[in-house]
């Protein structure tokens, strides 16, 4: 029955050759190659909870009186997207589960992204012939982290409508073109003409996602046409690939995956709360609450304008704010630049132009690991800029220190962290058996009173006794030796 | 099936099988759980519990089943070159410079034409597609006139009456000395670049001097002991809703850009790069408080057309 | 692939058997605090259905030691849901009490009216839902000599303040000293920082009688001691008028955050009724001076009873409420925990050699 169907297959779509080259294609089984599993998986929540969501909301910023079932907002005027954010968490069942999933689901799609970028970075995985990948990679991390804060704009609340406050002084902001650019955008002077939360919306569903999942297909493709990297290791080259096969073993595990991520991500929808928008209110223009800050994913924009110097430059009758220009437009604008370059300076730096499909040991390329150590540190530093003030109050701090702190730790930490990581590679390598667990030495006295020291026995699980992979086979369960004769397959002996 | 290559890593592989097999039978017994908990309207938290035990049930049997009893391998395939051959490439070039090379020097004219035809196709395509979004920004650096479509107007002119944002005109004994409250002209309650902060910081009659805590040569755009200023913080446009009484500080909540009320709203810390701008205000003889004019600047974050 | 030798099934099993472990302590956290109030850690209801019985004030006893006056704690009586004058017995005592240690929080004064009571007999002193009772002149007698045992090495004799050390007292009102005594704050405990909420030094009578004492002394000014009757409050009205005047401070949860000048704006979790009222009107330390003509009785009202009623039982339908800290709270626990555990999986499912 199953030969027969996919016999009616490969009549018309010819699908048994290459079919079979994709279910024997092996992926190799490290740990660290499934963090990019996380964000795919998260990418998908976010699609089915994504469309849940549309059904109950109503992108509008039309004014109507809340008759819902949360108490302290009855009889209060709210627009239609805040009113139905709202309902749908409190009068559509299972609403409030989708709506949190959803939002945990982005925060942890960007997080894993930058997991996974992290561990591409510092295996040089990027390298040729993979530089689209990095590009296409960096390009899909500036989309999520866009379509991130304007799913986070949707619902009208007070601590959204604060940050596209913030969105349009940014767009302002920009020399020449930004007061026009704010004008198109927003339909007119802030708050604009009631537009902005249709615009964000038809690019939050369906602009930004289908580019994703264009960029994803990308991805993913060249990921299976160029085959994944390894490290280096007993029978593994430049020329080979050395692990499970696609169908059944990655499958299995990877399914097992995709259900566990579901798992994670829908136990902290239901028990841990995530911007509750009841709580925070309808945006009103003169309104704010203390502690505001964006998704975390935004953090590291927020806390470069907190630290940021008042350098504003006034001349020939105009005005730069570079006070917000230099921080929220210019800063991730090189950041982005340099990531996706990166490959491209490394190679012409290095003069190194060949193909590389095994990975490096990050202490092995002490500079490359230097350098990202330094960007971790600027990035992870205007980080917790961002919460100078939750920081401070926690910590009991005057506030003005923690801002002065950050003031010289983001410029000064990352040129500390080069070195010293830097330092760090280089004694790493030279230093032997680093990595590995350490054997016990079992000393032993002799009945002459003689000391001798022996390691002790390799513990099981340490010692590499690596056997030699063979290519995938494939078995016929059958005892007519002439179906044994097909390309590469080989009979069971029973 | 002695081959190591395709044992299961599992040393006892019909315990794993059961363990495997019970792990995805409690996830079945989640997803029922599931559906009991939505049909008895159980809370968030139950639908979470019932859906995460299904999904990591599931998904630890099915990774279980993947890891150690799948043949394991080590399995190995080889990589092919990305390149084409030397041929191929040879041959592709020759197309495109070759065939193309020639056709595009006979008919220069033409590729030129279709060039810019198809570079006024993006300009006229575009034209729409980004003019339509909206108003474009007035030059006019007159401060009257419609807030909607300029960054350099308020609706703040001589005689505007100070209300509250629901319509309460504010009369001159409303507030105490330490006080704050944020106004409106009237009939523009809740507008954007409208929002003005009233502080009052002294209990002075109407024939007292002037309270001297403004900037030099602004003491008459208070009035017994009252000064506002414009909500909107200079750097990113936050309300300035944060007021230290003790320490005289307006504060963005945002960005914790500090302004010192007693100098006149200079920013004394952070990133806002000028002061808040002032509301001349006075009171009438009903002991009203109205606007004595309109701010002198443009309220908010700069711009590049502000002066 | 590394073929990694064949450990024990238990040792395999290592990794999720921690990672359900952890889900399932994430799970009990959640559920143990419950949905509709996760973090905060008081509870009212309780203490605020019972009315206390009096208790016979020596003035020769005048500091009471915070050790001593858990002897008092066991004259409170339950008699039925009577209101409580001024919130006594409510969260006064509570702060920084952990749940099932013994409540310092005594006492208290049914020689004042209820505010049901004051509401029956529609005294004069009812404005929008506050009521304003006059506090017994027997008062003012034991409330000099706590006064002078207690807060007038700092505050004078006639506290009327010292220079550099104390501010003034006549004039604030018997409402701005209970505020900054039945919250703890006075007598200070550090002079050079703002002062900060704990356990009140003195009983609800105790407190009461400074405040009676140092009212005397200007008769009729400053803030006095409010009632609030939080029943009839539009709590949608004092939700907008909280965002609108407080949550740039306290921020939109309550929760209070760092301010500049090494001050801060305190949680509003602990703070009762009558305090909040107090902190209103009178405008303690950086906080603005919200006057009748600014905020009007009745938003007050509205105010306080969002606070009580909204602010310190949020509806945490969610699970819990990660310190109502927004984003950087949503932002380590996204991280951590959702990103965390996944690596954890990773971890399981790949090799690591």
């Amino acid at each position: 029955m199953i030969d027969k169907t996919l016999n009616w297959f490969d009549d018309r779509l010819g699908t048994a050759k290459g079919g079979r080259s994709f279910l024997d294609k092996i992926f190799p089984d490290h740990w660290s190659f499934m963090l990019g599993e996380i964000a795919l998986y998260s990418f998908i929540i976010l699609l089915g909870t994504g469309v849940f969501l549309t059904l109950y909301y109503v992108p509008s910023a039309h004014e109507i009186v809340y008759h819902g079932s949360y108490v302290p907002l009855r009889g209060q005027n709210v627009s239609e997207a805040y009113g139905s954010t709202v309902g749908l968490s409190f009068d559509v069942r299972s609403g409030l589960l989708m709506r949190q999933a959803h939002h945990w689901a982005a925060d942890i799609f960007l997080g894993a992204i930058a997991v996974h970028m992290a561990r591409v970075f510092f295996t040089g995985a990027f390298r040729k012939p993979r530089e689209f990948n990095w590009i296409v990679g960096v390009i899909m991390l500036i989309l999520g982290i866009l379509n991130g804060f304007l799913g986070y704009s949707l619902p009208d609340d007070l601590v959204s409508g604060t940050g596209i406050r913030i969105a349009f002084s940014i767009v302002e902001s920009i020399p020449v073109v930004g007061s026009y650019l704010a004008f198109f955008l927003f339909g007119g002077n802030f708050p604009g003409s009631g537009v902005i939360i249709p615009r964000f919306y038809v690019i939050h569903v369906l602009i930004i996602p289908a580019i994703l999942v264009g960029l994803l297909a990308a991805h993913l493709g060249l990921l299976i046409k160029q085959k994944h990297t390894q490290f280096p290791g007993k029978g593994r080259t430049e020329k080979n690939v050395v692990g499970s096969p696609m169908f059944p073993n990655f499958i299995a595990k990877t399914t097992g995956f995709l259900f566990m991520s579901f798992a994670v991500i829908f136990l902290l929808g239901g028990f841990a709360q995530i911007n509750a928008i009841w709580q925070f209110g309808q945006y009103q223009p003169f309104q704010i609450s203390y502690a505001v800050q964006p998704d975390w994913y935004m953090g590291w924009l927020d806390g470069a304008a907190r630290i940021m110097p008042a350098w504003e430059w006034v001349g020939w009758g105009h005005t730069i704010p570079l006070e917000i220009f230099l921080p929220a437009v210019i800063f991730p604008g090189l950041i982005f630049n340099i990531l996706i370059v990166w490959p491209f300076i490394e190679s012409i730096w290095t003069k190194d132009h060949e193909y590389h499909n095994l990975l490096d040991r990050p202490r092995d390329r002490p500079k490359r690991t230097a350098a990202g150590a330094a960007m971790l540190t600027l990035l992870f530093g205007v980080f917790f800029a961002s919460s100078t003030d939750v920081m401070a109050n926690f910590f009991q701090l005057p506030l003005m220190d923690v801002l002065w702190f950050f003031r010289f730790f983001v410029p000064l930490a990352p040129i500390v962290a080069y070195f010293l990581t830097f330092k760090i590679c280089n004694e790493m390598r030279v230093a032997e058996g680093i990595g590995k667990r350490k054997r016990a030495l079992i000393v032993e006295r002799s009945t002459e009173g003689e000391y001798t020291t022996t390691e002790a026995p390799v513990r099981p699980g340490d010692g590499h006794e690596e056997i030699d992979a063979i290519p995938v086979p494939t078995f016929i369960d059958t005892t007519d030796p002439s179906l044994a004769t097909a390309a590469g397959v080989r009979r069971v002996i029973r | 099936m002695d081959d190591p290559h395709l044992q299961p890593l599992a040393k006892n592989p019909k315990r794993m099988e059961a363990i495997a097999a019970l792990s995805m039978v409690v996830g079945m017994a989640g997803f029922v759980a599931f559906i009991f908990a939505y049909w008895v309207n159980a809370s968030t938290q139950w639908e979470a519990l019932t859906l995460g035990i299904g999904m990591a049930g599931l998904g630890a049997g099915t990774i279980a089943w993947g890891k150690y009893l799948m043949p394991p391998g080590p399995f190995v395939e080889e990589r092919h070159d990305f390149h084409s051959t030397d041929d191929e490439r040879t041959a592709m070039n020759a197309a495109i410079t070759g065939r193309g090379g020639i056709e595009v020097k006979r008919r220069k004219m033409l590729l030129g034409i279709f060039a810019v035809g198809g570079g006024i196709m993006t300009l006229a395509l575009l034209i729409p597609g980004v003019r339509s979004l909206g108003p474009k920004p007035a030059k006019s650096e007159d401060t009257q006139g419609s807030t909607e479509d300029s960054l350099f107007t308020t609706n703040w002119k001589k005689g505007s009456k100070l209300v509250t944002v629901g319509g309460r005109p504010v009369k001159v004994d409303d507030l105490d000395v330490g006080g704050v409250l944020t106004v409106f002209p009237q009939g523009f309650e809740g507008s954007s670049p409208d929002q003005v902060i009233l502080l009052r910081l002294a209990d002075l009659g109407p024939n007292d001097p002037p309270y001297p805590l403004s900037s030099p040569g602004r003491t008459e755009w208070g009035v017994q002991g009252y000064v506002a200023y414009s909500k909107l913080c200079t750097h990113l446009g936050c309300p300035v809703g944060l007021y230290q009484q003790k320490t005289q500080q307006l504060v963005c909540p945002c960005h914790q850009s500090i302004f010192d009320v007693n100098a006149g709203c200079i920013p004394q810390f952070g990133p806002a790069p000028r002061p808040l701008p002032q509301l001349p205000i006075t009171v009438d003889p009903t002991g009203q408080m109205r606007a004595n004019g309109s701010f002198d600047q443009a309220v908010g974050p700069g711009f590049w057309e502000r002066p | 692939m590394a073929r990694i030798s064949r450990r024990s099934i238990a040792a395999r099993m290592a990794a999720p058997t921690a990672l359900v472990g952890a889900v399932a302590i994430f799970g009990l956290v959640a559920f143990s605090s419950g949905p509709a109030q996760a973090d905060t850690t008081t509870t009212t209801t309780a203490s605020t259905a019972t009315t206390p019985a009096p208790v016979a004030v020596d003035p020769t006893t005048v500091a009471t030691p915070p050790g001593d006056v858990t002897a008092t704690t066991d004259t409170t009586s339950t008699t039925g849901p009577t209101p409580t004058p001024y919130g006594v017995g409510a969260t006064a005592g509570s702060p920084g009490a952990q749940p099932g240690s013994v409540q310092a929080e005594p006492s208290a004064v049914t020689a004042l009216p209820s505010a049901e009571a004051t509401a029956k007999a529609a005294a004069p002193s009812n404005q929008g839902g506050i009521y304003y009772p006059a506090l017994p002149a027997a008062y003012i007698a034991p409330g000099q000599a706590l006064f002078a045992a207690n807060c007038s090495s700092c505050h004078g004799a006639e506290a009327n303040g010292k220079d550099g050390v104390a501010p003034n007292l006549q004039r604030l009102g018997a409402g701005t000293v209970d505020f900054w005594v039945s919250t703890g704050r006075m007598p200070l405990a550090n002079t050079s920082a703002q002062a900060i909420r704990k356990p009140p030094r003195f009983n609800r009578t105790q407190t009461l009688q400074i405040a009676a004492w140092v009212q005397s002394l200007t008769p009729g000014e400053g803030t006095q001691i409010p009632l609030v009757k939080t029943s009839g409050a539009d709590l949608e009205q004092g939700n907008t008028l909280f965002t609108l005047n407080c949550a740039a401070c306290h921020t939109i949860s309550g929760a209070g955050d760092a301010l500049m000048e090494g001050a801060y704006a305190p949680s509003l979790h602990l703070a009762t009724t009558t305090q909040i009222v107090e902190a209103i009107r009178s405008g303690p330390g950086n906080m603005p001076h919200f006057g009748v003509g600014n905020i009007p009785n009745s938003e007050a009202r509205d105010i306080t009873a969002y606070v009580t009623e909204v602010l310190q039982h949020p509806n945490n339908s969610g699970g819990v409420g990660l310190g109502g800290i927004g984003p950087v709270g949503e932002g380590f626990v996204g991280l951590l925990i959702g990103v965390g555990l996944l690596m954890l999986v990773c971890f399981w499912i790949g090799d690591r050699s």
